[in-house]
């Protein structure tokens, strides 16, 4: 089997192990139930709340993974090794671990403080916000870090001796350069947001027309034994997400042809 | 205009340490150099990038090495000319005034001036990404210049183009530094490109500047091994001092003979210590082995390998009675003449001891003028 072949029926296994997944759903798909998922007032709140919730919790994160990236991808500090390393903490920790691990920070002392004198996060739209939160930060400072080391830094020093400030220099020449990267960190962040489950449950929990997200709905729907009605959310999740997906992708191959 | 002092710079595990180095107004002054010598180290550190460990940078007798870099009053094309890919040509240009929001009279006529010199006008509405080496190179060059800098700083800015555009952009930089009285450190490892557009010439390697002064001086006086070697001197002999009298330095050196007395230089060279002889491949002459010598002529009889270069050749000399092999330059036709092309028989080495020049063995027996 040539090189071509065996690399291009990998990524058709790939295609197929996925699509066959989404495929499937159609064995239980029932218009009816979707059409009364669609129209549920429950499930209505529950794509709201996942909706807003993520993109809450995905600015706030940008907000902070964007100065981060960039010291990572421009400036050498102390801890700047341990920084990266520790991008990929949500990744290596299980989603259910890092809820927990959010838990018992809120039932320490500090913890405690917080919930009392800044917000209250435990069972509330706060925890939801923050379990997403915690859980996409990593990934945005990775794809954004990625998005400014391809911005040459040589093009920063050219604006500085041109008079810009550092400042100017990064709003006018690096920010418009790695545009494209910061766009589809949002998307992507925001669909891994969409999707998060085992934070959120454990954090918020899953109280109906409260705190019920999106998975956490597909999730007692499955626990109810409601087969139909799991389907229909899950067509609604993936819908969402695969058009998310599809736009960072597009975003993501403009900038390579660019 | 910048006066270096003692500049110590780190970057990573290399040192750039002990530069002085100094460029008058108006002077276009090249710091040459192989890959890693630390070039751009000293330019980040003018540049305000890097900062010094210990040192002074000083420019128009201002220190400016604490300043940062939009207040030091420099231009500066980098090797890959840093023009901005997601602006045009004529946004590129007016980048600096829009940077420190100066008034279209205040920078308009100098930067129509340059558009015109440069032969960019019709470029304005382009993106950089559509233009040629040469055009990128221009728009590069008027970009920095038209932020009338008291220094333009140039790294290695036509590394990328081929030898024929390169020729034109170094006219075109010659007449552009007359025009607008440059000040200019240029950053190469080009030795052509230094000697083209400088009238000074400092060499960097491992770190050290090894040797600074007037184009000619280094061209034809190395003041150290590494030196000579970088400007692609092969032709070096072992010697030993024997003594020194007024403006002449005597060395014993057995592959030419014995005894050379050659031009001391601005440095002293203690009796005993082993030293280098050195001679341009150009220098060396051709002579009729059946002719007297010329005056201050050692004359060598050998064997030829010529390899034609059009229009020149390059020519390896094989002394008869020792080990030695020289490497010359001479026209086409005049290595016809003398039948090399043939072997050469009857044909002599001419090398005139005022052409020889010195280097100490080690970097640390030359210090004085070095």
């Amino acid at each position: 089997m040539s090189l071509r072949r065996g690399t291009v029926a990998a990524a058709l296994v790939v295609l197929a192990l996925y699509g066959g997944l989404i495929a499937s759903l159609a064995w239980f798909l029932d218009p009816e139930a979707l059409a009364r998922a669609l129209t549920s007032e429950r499930v209505l709140f529950s794509i709201r709340l996942s909706l807003f919730a993520a993109t809450v919790a995905t600015l706030l994160a940008l907000l902070l993974a964007t100065p981060a990236a960039y010291a990572l991808s421009r400036y050498s500090f102390p801890g700047k090794e341990a920084a990266e390393t520790v991008l990929e903490f949500p990744i290596i920790v299980s989603p259910a671990a890092l809820g927990a691990i959010l838990l018992i920070f809120f039932n320490n002392p500090l913890g405690e403080w917080v919930q009392e004198s800044v917000a209250r996060f435990v069972f509330t739209f706060a925890g939801i916000v923050l379990a997403q939160f915690v859980t996409i930060l990593g990934v945005a400072v990775r794809m954004l870090k990625a998005a400014f080391d391809e911005v040459p830094a040589e093009l920063e020093t050219v604006a500085r001796t041109l008079g810009a400030s550092p400042a100017h220099a990064f709003r006018t020449v690096t920010l418009p350069l790695a545009k494209r990267g910061l766009v589809a960190a949002f998307i992507l962040a925001w669909a891994k947001a969409m999707g998060e489950f085992g934070a959120t449950l454990m954090v918020a929990g899953t109280m109906a027309m409260r705190t019920e997200t999106l998975p956490i709905a597909i999730f007692m729907r499955l626990a109810s034994a409601d087969i139909e009605g799991t389907v229909a959310l899950i067509v609604v999740l993936v819908t969402i997400g695969l058009t998310a997906l599809h736009t960072a992708r597009r975003l993501l191959q403009g900038r390579v042809d660019a | 205009m910048l006066e270096i002092e003692g500049l110590e710079v780190h970057a990573g595990d290399f040192v750039l340490r002990d530069i002085d180095l100094a460029v008058a107004e108006g002077e276009c002054h090249a710091v040459l150099g192989p890959s890693g010598s630390g070039k751009s180290t000293l330019l980040a550190a003018v540049l305000g990038i890097r900062t010094p460990v210990r040192g002074q940078i000083r420019l128009a007798g201002q220190e400016i090495g604490r300043l940062p870099t939009e207040q030091r009053g420099l231009g500066y094309v980098p090797q890959g000319l840093g023009l901005f890919p997601h602006l045009s040509v004529a946004e590129n240009l007016a980048y600096s005034a829009r940077a420190r929001r100066l008034a279209p009279p205040t920078y308009r006529p100098l930067l129509d001036r340059l558009v015109e010199i440069t032969g960019i006008g019709a470029l304005l509405g382009r993106r950089p990404a559509t233009l040629s080496g040469g055009e990128r190179q221009r728009v590069a060059l008027v970009r920095a210049l038209a932020t009338r800098p008291r220094l333009v700083l140039l790294d290695e800015p036509f590394a990328a183009l081929n030898e024929s555009l390169r020729r034109d952009l170094w006219w075109l930089l010659r007449s552009l530094g007359r025009d607008q009285g440059l000040t200019v450190l240029l950053v190469t490892h080009d030795l052509t490109e230094a000697f083209f557009l400088a009238e000074r010439i400092g060499v960097l390697v491992d770190g050290r500047l090894e040797q600074c002064g007037a184009r000619e001086e280094v061209f034809r006086r190395p003041a150290t091994l590494a030196v000579a070697r970088f400007l692609g001197i092969k032709n070096l002999l072992p010697g030993v001092v024997r003594d020194g009298e007024g403006q002449q330095l005597r060395v014993d050196c057995p592959l030419l003979g014995g005894v050379v007395s050659l031009p001391a230089g601005d440095s002293r060279a203690v009796p005993g210590s082993r030293v280098m002889l050195g001679i341009r491949p150009e220098a060396i002459a051709l002579r009729d082995a059946t002719h007297p010598p010329h005056d201050g002529e050692v004359v060598l009889t050998g064997r030829f390998d010529v390899n034609d270069l059009g229009a020149e050749a390059l020519v390896h000399f094989h002394h008869e009675a020792s080990p030695l092999v020289l490497e010359l330059r001479v026209s086409g036709r005049v290595a016809q003449r003398f039948g090399l092309f043939e072997g050469g028989a009857g044909t002599a080495v001419g090398l005139p001891v005022e052409a020889l020049f010195w280097v100490p063995e080690t970097r640390t027996l030359r210090t004085a003028g070095t």
